[in-house]
């Protein structure tokens, strides 16, 4: 099996797995159907394709949240085009400053596909909202070989700088990876219906995933081998 | 397939302000890099920049689209327009059918059937939401009530006629629906994707909200009277914002269709829209509190970049917030994108085939000078960048 892993950064996020009507909710990491979503459009598959979304949606998810970010409530309100009367208002859910390692185990020919599709996407990428672009690429590598767990437990953390000085002197931190349940945990795991079946627009379905949390144990990046792109490093040292 | 991306990057300072405030009245915020920064959502950007089409005249109105809930009116009166006999109940009639057949549905609003039942003249049907179609598309309807205005129920129920109805209402859209999208709840197959996001503005230095207590006096208040005629507060902030959107133009130009006009070629449509929007993001604002504050302002650098490949924010460089030490924060949020943007293009590639403009005001901004071709004004740049996307469409895929 092979492994692609992506990142999952920028201000702002939403993930909603539940989200109705006038109020938009977030769950605290990136749902199985929106990283789904992100790819398939990135792939080019047409919001009713039901057929070749199947694969995507067969792949295991897990996430990992590297660092976790706030909760935004956004309020939000519209106004009609040509009396200028008040819309109703709605509320929106937004995690801010939060930062996620996203992997996908499963057929190496269809990840490397979706690797590229990345890089060359036909619709832009966001992270659950359109109006949250990531801050960085969001492909971070393909692993040939290789099982989802322990590919989350060998990618760097990737917290911001600022971030990682608030646990100094350790040699090791710990996160937690939020994976798809194994068939003997089955009976114990959360649930949460963020499973894609169709993305049409007439008739969106989700079915029930199974969730299951475990923390990994990360080793902890000398200062040197911050992401390179990080040039601010220098600057806040004493006051962070 | 042709991929083609354009963003747009931009620093802004707004002086004391409160261009877009939550339900408390205070200016948006959203902490970032672990610090609070001053936010503008992208909606009220999205919005501005509309207004900013309409209102500067840069493109046609049959252009662009009417967002409105008044859509059966809007078909009646082109309906009349094509066919003077057909006025008043009848035209309303023939167009609320043709515009239910497109798949919007329609109702009398509650508030106005009670007051018909007064003697006042019967209202028009409304869509239950905001209904946004292009002025092409509105025309195009009422053309279509007009040829079945013999029997209008009769020609509806006739497959090929409604389903044209339900074609006409998903072709030729305006230039701001194909960039902003639209969304219709109950006829969902008629959608537009958008091709253009935008992401909230937010600061690249640290802001706090801060209160401004006021008092107003009476004017007309005797020397029995004492005390202000009214006190109250308003929230504000003041910030460097940095503002990015990116427009996917293959998407763009997939939406708009090609020129239907045989005289200008095929790739005007989307390098109108372009320029449009371009010019648009730029130079539009939202009003805010406008004229409370007065926070008329442009941006101080626009970087914009035409790419094969995703598009990319620069948020990141603000990640650790700007501080402003030498005075103001646009001289180091210029130095440290001057210094971001070779840096994350070389680690993720493809600098060769990408083609960068930009335009500067001021010292501040000088670091940006060698990023790309500079620009001497608005116009010059959106002369450019269309000139260049309309190339990249020309080329085979």
């Amino acid at each position: 099996m092979s492994v692609l892993t992506l990142r999952l950064a920028g201000p702002l996020q939403s993930w909603g797995a539940s989200a109705r009507f006038t109020r938009r909710t977030t769950e605290s990491a990136p749902t199985k159907s929106g990283v789904i979503g992100m790819l398939a459009a990135a792939a080019g598959i047409e919001r009713g394709d039901d057929d070749r979304l199947a694969p995507l949606a067969a792949l295991k998810f897990g996430v990992r949240i590297d660092q976790p970010g706030t909760r935004l409530r956004d309020f939000h309100t519209a106004h009609h085009g040509i009396s200028g009367k008040s819309m109703p208002l709605s509320e929106r859910f937004y995690l801010a400053d939060a930062v996620f390692v996203a992997a996908l185990e499963g057929d190496r020919t269809l990840l490397t596909t979706l690797h590229t599709a990345l890089g060359t996407p036909v619709y832009t990428p966001f992270l659950g909202r359109r109006s949250c672009p990531p801050s960085l690429p969001i492909e971070l590598s393909l692993h040939d070989e290789g099982a989802l767990m322990d590919i989350l437990r060998q990618v760097p953390w990737q917290a911001s700088a600022w971030y990682r000085r608030q646990y100094p002197g350790r040699d090791h931190i710990e996160l937690t990876v939020l994976r798809e349940a194994d068939e003997v945990e089955q009976h114990t795991a959360d649930v949460q219906r963020d499973q894609p079946l169709s993305f049409a627009a007439e008739h969106r379905r989700h079915a029930l995933r199974t969730r299951v949390s475990d923390p990994v144990r990360i080793p902890r990046p000398p200062a040197r081998q911050l992401p390179r792109h990080d040039p601010f490093d220098a600057l806040d040292e004493e006051s962070a | 397939m042709n991929r083609i991306f354009l963003d747009v990057h931009a620093l802004q300072t707004v002086p004391p302000s409160n261009l877009n405030r939550d339900d408390t009245g205070a200016p948006k915020t959203a902490v970032y890099g672990g610090v609070p920064r001053a936010r503008v959502s992208s909606q009220a950007w999205k919005r501005a920049t509309r207004t900013y089409f309409k209102r500067e005249q840069l493109l046609d109105t049959s252009e662009l689209g009417v967002r409105t809930k008044k859509i059966v009116e809007a078909v009646a009166d082109r309906v009349t327009a094509l066919d003077p006999s057909l006025a008043g109940e009848t035209a309303l009639r023939i167009a609320d059918a043709t515009v239910n057949a497109a798949g919007l549905k329609t109702e009398v609003p509650k508030r106005k059937a009670d007051a018909a039942k007064e003697g006042e003249p019967a209202p028009a049907p409304e869509a239950k939401y905001l209904v946004f179609l292009s002025a092409r598309q509105l025309d195009a309807l009422a053309r279509l009530a007009v040829d079945g205005m013999a029997d209008i129920t009769a020609f509806l129920k006739e497959k090929k006629n409604k389903d044209r109805a339900r074609e006409l209402a998903d072709s030729r859209h305006s230039v701001d629906i194909a960039l902003f999208g639209r969304m219709v709840a109950d006829a969902p197959d008629i959608n537009v994707d958008a091709a253009v996001q935008v992401a909230h503005a937010i600061s690249v230095n640290r802001v706090e909200n801060e209160s401004d207590y006021f008092t107003a006096v009476d004017d007309e208040i005797t020397d029995a009277e004492t005390g202000a005629g009214m006190i109250g507060t308003v929230d504000f902030n003041s910030a460097t914002l940095y503002r990015y959107a990116a427009v996917n133009v293959h998407q763009l130009a997939a939406t708009l269709g090609q020129g239907l006009r045989e005289d200008e070629p095929r790739t005007d449509p989307v390098r109108r829209a372009v320029e449009a929007f371009v010019h648009g993001f730029v130079a539009s604002l939202p009003t805010g509190k406008i004229n409370t504050f007065g926070h008329h302002t442009l941006p101080d650098a626009v970087i914009v970049k035409l790419r094969t490949t995703r598009p990319v924010s620069f948020v990141a460089a603000f990640e650790a917030p700007v501080r402003g030490e030498t005075g103001g924060h646009v001289r180091e949020a210029s130095e440290r994108l001057a210094e971001y943007i070779p840096d994350i293009e070389r680690a993720y590639g493809d600098e060769d085939s990408t083609l960068t403009w930009v335009l500067r005001v001021g010292p501040n901004t000088q670091k940006l000078a060698g990023v790309g071709t500079e620009s001497q004004s608005i116009g010059e740049l959106v002369a450019a960048v269309g000139q260049a996307v309309a190339q990249r469409l020309e080329k085979p895929a």
